[in-house]
């Protein structure tokens, strides 16, 4: 291992480059968040400023009146929407994942590969006959569509995840435990849900990220602008007033806050999700 | 009675605590995907879509849509825009996997940071290259012209043909973290110890690359290549929010062709049709991917 590890002056010339590349392909991100900060001539200007010349919060502030945009209510409906879906994606995927971690029964094996499928269904194979589907139940412009929906991303990915985490667990820890007096349900429920906990927040984050970033399923079935999730408001407002765009990066900044609090406390999780949930199927 | 408590005594009580996911995502996936086929073979339409009783017209919607020249056109773009994210999204993300193989003082935590692209809401990233890459306010415009490349801005997302290299450009921005963080792990998983032998055999970098680390990463190669090739072919937020299909129907994807079908001209069963056609696609590479990633734990 320790032939990997770098010193000296070559420590020092890859961490260099390594910032190089690092502010090369995270520029766009800066660019809309200093944009944000512009007044609408500013913009305009060439060669740009790189940096604002008077930092200005109107962008900002403008949203809190209410227009035909509301981009405050939208965030709320999004972060309903987000962390319902996150919530019956752990409900579903705990008791599931770890069905499939330590038991074997008919159809395991089926029910497996039928999740693992279901991860790589285009959204729109299920978007026309979904809307119909909610339509005849006028569920059209309810906010549970939405969530519905977007659970069906996230609940095949945790069950997946999970069941490694369970399966990781040793089985004589769930011995140990039925002879303190546990069965198989209690043991589950004291002794294996705590320690897979730390799958449970991999799951919980992406259920929530992957509800965050839909706008398929939020613009299709919410059609009155006041319920939309965020992102199908952005799309909207995109649509009327296109070249707005000290608003619209304003707007694309407040949507990326919670995805940048999420990735600073939890990064670790999330590295260990993607990587665990693509390469071990 | 007493058939169905045996049934349930030892290892099959567990169907009980997968039942209510099981059925969850029969309802709202395996419903739907069922539906959606049946409906590519009837003719439902805004018009039809409050009748009792549905026409069944057999192929008819996949022979009109097969005929129609902009799904031909969303085929090819669909490839075109696959493959081409694809290769530099692998050639990006394996070069920087390389990069941050080696442990220096900042590789974690840049390493980290790289991963943002990855998770920002793709609406996001599509309204902020719309933005650079927009004709007359756009960073990319402004700098080419600064740089003296080009005398007159360039309409990007208006001209067909550059349209379609904007959404590739922005595509591959977004799959390079997902190829880098896949191709890191699996580079950590290749035992130093081969490394080590080679250089005692006298080996150079060139072959270790050849001989040692591209073998060994195979696995790794080939599941990045085929779950890249599922994701990326079946893109639909970010042409949709950058180009909407437009110019004239130029980049549509087969998936924004299908919403465009759908919820647009309100034509439901061709829209069903062309995203019926996406998806038995995507179901045989998802079959070869389960292939290989179940063969190989057949091996372990």
């Amino acid at each position: 291992m320790n032939d990997r590890t770098v010193r000296g002056k070559k420590n020092i010339i890859m961490s260099i480059m390594s910032v190089i590349v690092l502010i090369v392909l995270l520029f766009p991100i800066y660019w809309i968040l200093v944009t944000s900060f512009k007044m609408e001539k500013e913009i305009f200007l060439n060669p740009p400023t790189l940096f604002p010349t008077k930092l200005n919060f109107k962008s900002y502030i403008a949203q809190l009146n209410v227009g035909d945009f509301n981009m405050f209510r939208s965030f709320a409906n999004s972060m309903f929407i987000s962390t319902s879906c996150m919530f019956i994606s752990i409900i579903l995927a705990v008791p599931a994942s770890y069905a499939l971690a330590r038991y074997r029964f008919v159809g395991k094996k089926v029910t497996v590969l039928a999740f693992l499928i279901t991860q790589m269904l285009p959204v729109s194979v299920i978007l026309t006959p979904m809307f119909i589907m909610f339509r005849n139940f006028h569920m059209i412009n309810n906010p549970l569509s939405a969530i519905l929906a977007d659970a069906t991303i996230g609940i095949p990915f945790s069950i997946l995840i999970l069941k490694n985490y369970f399966g990781s667990i040793p089985k004589e820890l769930e011995e140990a435990s039925y002879i303190d007096g546990c069965n198989r349900f209690t043991s589950f429920i004291k002794i294996l849900i705590p320690i897979a906990f730390p799958g449970v927040i991999v799951c919980g984050i992406f259920s929530f990220l992957y509800a965050w970033g839909d706008l398929a399923y939020g613009m299709t079935f919410i059609q009155d602008q006041v319920n939309r999730p965020i992102t199908a408001g952005i799309f909207n407002f995109m649509g009327q007033y296109g070249t707005k765009w000290s608003y619209l990066t304003a707007f694309a900044v407040v949507t990326i806050i919670p995805v940048a609090i999420i990735f600073i406390f939890m990064q670790k999780y999330i590295i260990s999700g993607l990587t665990s949930g693509a390469v071990k199927g | 009675m007493k058939r169905i408590k045996r049934f349930f005594r030892y290892d099959n009580v567990g169907i009980l605590y997968i039942l209510p996911a099981l059925i969850y995502m029969m309802v709202f996936v395996g419903y739907p995907i069922i539906s959606n086929f049946i409906l590519s073979f009837q003719d439902v339409t805004i018009k039809t879509l409050n009748l009792p009783v549905k026409q069944f017209i057999g192929f008819e919607n996949y022979i009109k849509v097969f005929q129609d020249p902009i799904l031909q056109k969303s085929i090819f773009n669909t490839l075109l825009f696959t493959v081409l994210s694809l290769i530099f999204q692998f050639i990006f993300g394996f070069l920087l996997a390389l990069f941050f193989y080696k442990k220096f003082s900042f590789s974690k935590p840049v390493r980290g940071l790289l991963m943002i692209p990855w998770m920002i809401p793709v609406t996001i990233t599509a309204l902020m290259f719309k933005f650079m890459f927009s004709s007359n306010v756009g960073i990319i415009n402004q700098a080419l012209q600064g740089l003296h490349l080009i005398s007159a801005p360039i309409d990007w997302l208006i001209t067909p043909n550059s349209a379609m290299f904007a959404l590739i450009f922005t595509n591959i921005w977004i799959g390079i973290p997902f190829n880098m963080i896949l191709l890191s792990s699996g580079l950590t998983l290749i035992s130093s110890d081969i490394y080590e032998s080679a250089s005692i055999d006298g080996a150079n970098k060139f072959q270790t690359m050849m001989k040692i680390t591209l073998p060994l990463l195979k696995p790794t190669i080939q599941s990045v290549l085929i779950l890249g090739f599922i994701y990326t072919f079946k893109v639909f937020d970010l042409v949709y929010v950058m180009t909407n299909g437009g110019p004239v129907n130029s980049t549509h994807l087969l998936s924004t062709y299908s919403y465009k079908l759908s919820f647009t001209l309100f034509e439901y069963s061709k829209g069903a049709t062309v995203a019926n056609i996406l998806f038995v696609i995507l179901f045989f590479v998802s079959l070869i991917y389960l292939k290989y990633t179940y063969s190989e734990e057949g091996e372990k």
